[in-house]
């Protein structure tokens, strides 16, 4: 019988008129200046990502469900700074927003060498990283580590305090990241002790026989794949990386399209964010594309698919 | 023994006007809550989202609409109260109850309802129609129990 966030609900289907549709983003596509284009875009009344979560948050200031939508922003932003510290640079060129924690606690964690202030999700890998980095200079090792240990955090998290939703969203993230990795380095040759500091695991795809596939070269990975309920992304990933990227973009936008349905609760305002960020994403591709003199069959081949 | 049935009546009356009055604050107010929401994003849809903010305020309506006609049959209102026995004291109370009670829970499962019609007046404000008669429908049943009610306060003998 929950009816919460009515509000924020309703204003979140006010602000979906607002995003691009197909039609939209066409014209943009087929622009033929660089002005037309920016003229289409602005035409768009468009709010970046941060302020679109900060009205999220005027709206559901306590959910410690919405935050997880931004692990990935705040550990990458512990990359960021962990980097710019040893290279002896600032870091605030590379941080990413919105994020849970503010770039002036990540900077004063290590500057203080006091991880403590940082929430609990990120301390130990915070304290591991560093040390990590520090001993052996190693930024692959490092970044490694905390891609890990952000698929690891968003799974404990959403089975801590997540609805269904998040738990499928985050399943979603950590299958397709997992088997990116296994594919990457099967085509590396890489080994078994990399292997198990680089793949998450989930209840779908277990980590010791996804490892053991990807040890045995694409070929038996592929071939483990499609013996999965993700059958088809080993599908894809046989054509090209880049079209099993965009099923995975298209799977979460799947998933933020049931949730939209729903009339109360916090579903919506992360299917939201997510339909925001797949916005922003296709924008970023077609401005590229057209840098690059892409045609328009091949811009509209890599777009993800739309939440409208 | 007569004071008490007297008590009673007004115990039903009261409930009639309070238990539906609560439904219908329940539902108008989340109703506006959601309202609120599309407001603040598009100041424009505010007359069609507040015909869906009023829908569930029809239940305290008929409470208190059944609470009169109790008062006025026990003459309570003209000043007049009858001589009531205990039973005659608990028909009246029993006849306030259908829509005391499908009043209150009306009133908010259609507030749930209009409250989910405004967020189709906010993504597709040609729709609205439907919106409304999705939530108006569960109206049906806040009519069935005022009629119930009305039907009963009328043929207790007094």
């Amino acid at each position: 019988m929950g009816t919460e966030y009515a509000s924020a609900v309703a204003a979140v289907k006010a602000m979906e008129n607002m995003l691009f549709t197909y039609s939209d983003l066409e014209q943009l596509i087929n622009a033929r200046t660089q002005n037309e284009f920016d003229a289409l875009v602005n035409a768009k009344d468009n709010n970046g990502l941060p302020e679109v979560w900060d009205m999220l948050r005027t709206y559901a200031p306590d959910s410690k469900e919405l935050e997880i939508l931004l692990y990935r922003n705040d550990f990458h932003n512990l990359k960021a700074v962990l980097k710019a510290m040893i290279s002896d640079r600032q870091p605030d060129g590379y941080f990413i927003r919105p994020s849970n924690v503010s770039s002036e606690t990540l900077k004063e964690a290590f500057w203080t060498k006091n991880t403590d202030i940082l929430p609990e999700y990120m301390r130990e890998t915070a304290s591991m990283a560093y040390e990590l980095l520090t001993r052996t200079l190693d930024g692959q090792l490092a970044d490694t580590l905390i891609d890990t240990a952000t698929l690891t955090a968003m799974q404990k998290s959403a089975v801590d305090f997540g609805g269904e939703f998040i738990r499928e969203y985050v399943q979603i993230i950590i299958v397709c990241a997992d088997i990116k990795t296994a594919y990457r380095c099967s085509i590396m040759q890489k080994s078994r002790d990399f292997l198990e500091s680089a793949v998450c695991g989930s209840d779908i795809i277990d980590k010791e026989s996804l490892i053991r596939a990807a040890l045995g070269g694409t070929e038996s990975l592929l071939g483990f794949l499609e013996h999965t309920v993700y059958n088809e992304l080993a599908q894809l990933l046989k054509d090209s990386l880049a079209k099993f990227e965009k099923r995975c973009d298209d799977m979460v936008i799947e998933l933020a399209e049931n949730a939209r349905m729903k009339a109360f609760g916090i579903e919506p305002l992360a299917a939201y964010y997510i339909a925001k960020e797949a916005e922003i994403k296709n924008l970023r591709i077609i401005a590229v594309c057209r840098e690059c003199g892409a045609d328009t069959h091949t811009i509209t081949e890599r777009l993800r698919k739309l939440y409208v | 023994m007569n004071s008490m049935g007297l008590a009673l009546a007004v115990l039903g009356a009261a409930s009639a006007a309070l238990f539906a009055g609560i439904g219908s604050a329940k539902g108008v107010g989340l109703v506006g809550e959601a309202a609120a929401g599309v407001v603040s994003v598009d100041p424009n849809k505010f007359s069609k989202v507040l015909i869906l903010q009023l829908l569930p305020g029809t239940q305290g309506l008929y409470g208190l609409l059944t609470a009169i006609l109790m008062l006025s049959r026990i003459g309570v209102i003209g000043g007049n109260a009858a001589e009531l026995t205990v039973s005659q004291g608990i028909m009246f109370l029993g006849a306030a109850l259908p829509i005391a009670v499908v009043g209150l829970f009306s009133g908010i499962a259609q507030g749930r309802a209009a409250a989910a019609g405004v967020g189709i007046t906010a993504k597709k404000p040609e729709h609205n129609g439907k919106g409304i008669i999705m939530a108006a429908m569960v109206e049906t049943y806040a009519i069935l129990a005022l009629l119930v009610s009305i039907l009963l306060i009328y043929n207790i003998s007094i």
